[in-house]
């Protein structure tokens, strides 16, 4: 028994690194650049990534984000300067980027697709065909309306929107539902490097609102808030970058 | 073109059932945005394409018309079910199948309910009614406690934050149990590290931590002295071959009266002998972490 158990993890042992390092076929990916949307997407992984000392120059370097592309709203960027192969890096970064995902709760309420980390930059190459990656930001969105009889919906999908929000002066953006059906959208003016305006706009212009919006960094996860008011006056809150139930407990209060 | 039939009656009707943003249209219109007219605020349903003169005449009908909402395309029946669903009287699956028993009996005390011909079907001009009495409806778990807060509101499901709550809080319940042991290993630890610097460089703990035996030597060449050593316990759990612990040593040197600090990780498995022994520089995260995998480490301190 003991010997079965042993010839099973060896095999294990022995597929591991195939399945982390990068193949012939995907070695010869697209090189990556500092200008890419994913950098330019997650701009404090770039500053580490291509800029601070500390980790710019380490002997690996690796980002795993949740994929497919619509679900690449949080990532994880891994480096050493030590002793480490090349897959054990990918397997750190993909360990928190599973790890931040667990943490964030269910994206069952946002996502109908199931998204998965995957490695998807190794050593300044792209070990995923280029063009599975996002071009645009996107993010699991929680929509909450209070209306004039004090009845909340809180509605959740996907929200798409440029990935220079902040630097561009203004940005679109547009909301999903569960089906892929766009549903609403609406644009983010910035008067702040991370806080501007923003209109929302539904079902061809029979919901809407307008208010301010703030992006914000860090735990639990870089998310947009962003709170309104209809052309009626009743409240509106829309989150973006955090999966529905903790979007709900963190600003459903409306 | 009985289609066409209720097609006529429901876009006579929308007018009245305009968008009027309560929560629950909101969130219907938002899983179905096709029924409400998304797509530059074209009407929900199509104009038809003939039939005019049907409209005049459907009024004059003296028999009630059940047939047309009977043989109405599937989702049209099925948005009747969900509709009585939403008012509270139809629990049933929702699979278009109007002539069902559960169904018909909910239809039933929908037209009693309402003082209407209690016929267990529908007219158009019924299944209009009920649909935009429906679309009215608050959906029932979005609907906040009334102001007076009588009723005692049912145990929410446990959100994500508290969650995370109750697993810091068992993390912290599992790491109190581990602290005797992982200090007195730590401890035990420090112990031999003096011993090795009381004997000039002779014992265990050089045996064991090739590293160390190298720090010091480097530092002694220099004509640095070790001052304070103290540990912090990085983690500890079981392992594969027993417990096994990481933990910080910080090491103080001195010369000429200027003290350094500096940092090592050494980590072990418990034991006489200690085993898997290893020491790494603080900054070695990653190896420190391919250490604990290599020991398949069960942390009970993270």
């Amino acid at each position: 028994m003991k010997r079965f158990l042993a010839l099973i993890l060896l095999a294990a042992a022995a597929l591991v690194p195939a399945a982390w390092t990068p193949s012939a076929a995907q070695s010869s990916q697209a090189k990556a650049e500092r200008r890419d949307p994913i950098f330019l997407r997650f701009p404090e992984m770039a500053e580490r990534y291509w800029v601070s000392t500390d980790t710019s120059a380490a002997s690996h370097k690796v980002v795993a984000v949740p994929m497919p592309r619509q679900c690449a709203f949080l990532y994880a960027d891994s480096y050493t300067k030590g002793q480490m192969s090349e897959s054990e890096v990918q397997q750190m970064a993909l360990s928190n980027c599973n790890h931040k995902l667990a943490e964030l709760g269910p994206l069952g309420e946002n996502y109908s697709t199931d998204c998965r980390c995957q490695v998807v930059v190794s050593n300044e190459r792209y070990v995923v065909p280029r063009s599975s990656l996002p071009d645009d930001s996107y993010g699991p969105v929680s929509i909450f309306y209070r209306d004039p009889g004090g009845n909340v919906a809180r509605v959740n999908g996907v929200a798409k929107y440029g990935a220079l929000i902040g630097r561009d002066r203004s940005v679109r953006f547009s909301v999903d539902n569960q089906r892929g059906e766009q549903v609403c959208e609406g644009t983010f003016t910035n008067s702040a490097p991370a806080s501007g305006l923003f209109s929302l706009s539904c079902f061809a212009g029979k919901f809407s609102g307008n208010g301010s919006y703030q992006s914000k960094t860090g735990a639990p996860n870089d998310h947009i808030i962003a709170r309104g008011q209809t052309g009626r006056g009743q409240p509106v809150v829309m989150v973006i970058g955090l999966p529905a139930q903790l979007a709900v407990a963190t600003y459903g209060g409306i | 073109m009985r289609h066409t039939w209720m097609l006529l009656a429901f876009a006579a009707l929308a007018p009245a059932t305009a968008f009027g943003q309560s929560a629950g249209e909101v969130e219907r219109c938002f899983q179905n945005p096709a029924a409400c007219g998304q797509g530059g605020g074209a009407p929900a349903v199509p104009a038809p394409s003939s039939g005019a003169p049907v409209a005049a005449t459907r009024p004059a009908a003296p028999a009630p018309d059940y047939t047309t909402v009977l043989q109405s395309p599937e989702p049209d029946r099925r948005r009747i079910q969900e509709s009585l669903h939403t008012l509270d009287k139809y629990n049933g699956p929702i699979d278009g199948n109007l002539q069902s028993e559960a169904t018909e009996k909910a239809i039933s005390d929908w037209q009693r309910a309402h003082g209407l011909h209690v016929a267990g079907k529908l007219t158009p001009q019924e299944a209009q009614q009920l649909n935009a009495e429906a679309s009215r409806t608050p959906i029932k778990r979005i609907e906040p406690p009334p102001q007076t807060a009588a009723a005692p509101p049912p145990s929410p499901p446990p959100s994500n934050a508290d969650a995370l709550k109750a697993l810091n809080a068992r993390l912290a319940e599992r790491r109190k149990a581990a602290e005797p042991k992982a200090d007195a290993a730590a401890q035990s630890l420090i112990r031999d590290l003096k011993a090795y610097v009381a004997a000039d460089g002779k014992g265990v703990a050089g045996d064991q931590f090739a590293v160390f035996a190298k720090w010091y030597a480097d530092n002694k060449a220099a004509g640095r002295k070790v001052g304070e050593i103290a540990p912090i316990i990085d983690d500890y759990g079981e392992a594969k071959v027993g417990a096994a612990v990481a933990s910080e040593i910080l090491l103080e040197t001195k010369q000429d009266g200027n003290s350094q600090s500096h940092c090592l990780v050494f980590a072990w498995i418990e034991g006489n002998p200690r085993k898997n022994t290893q020491a790494f520089s603080c900054d070695d995260v990653a190896a420190v972490e391919k250490w604990k995998t290599d020991q398949a480490l069960k942390s009970a301190w993270r």
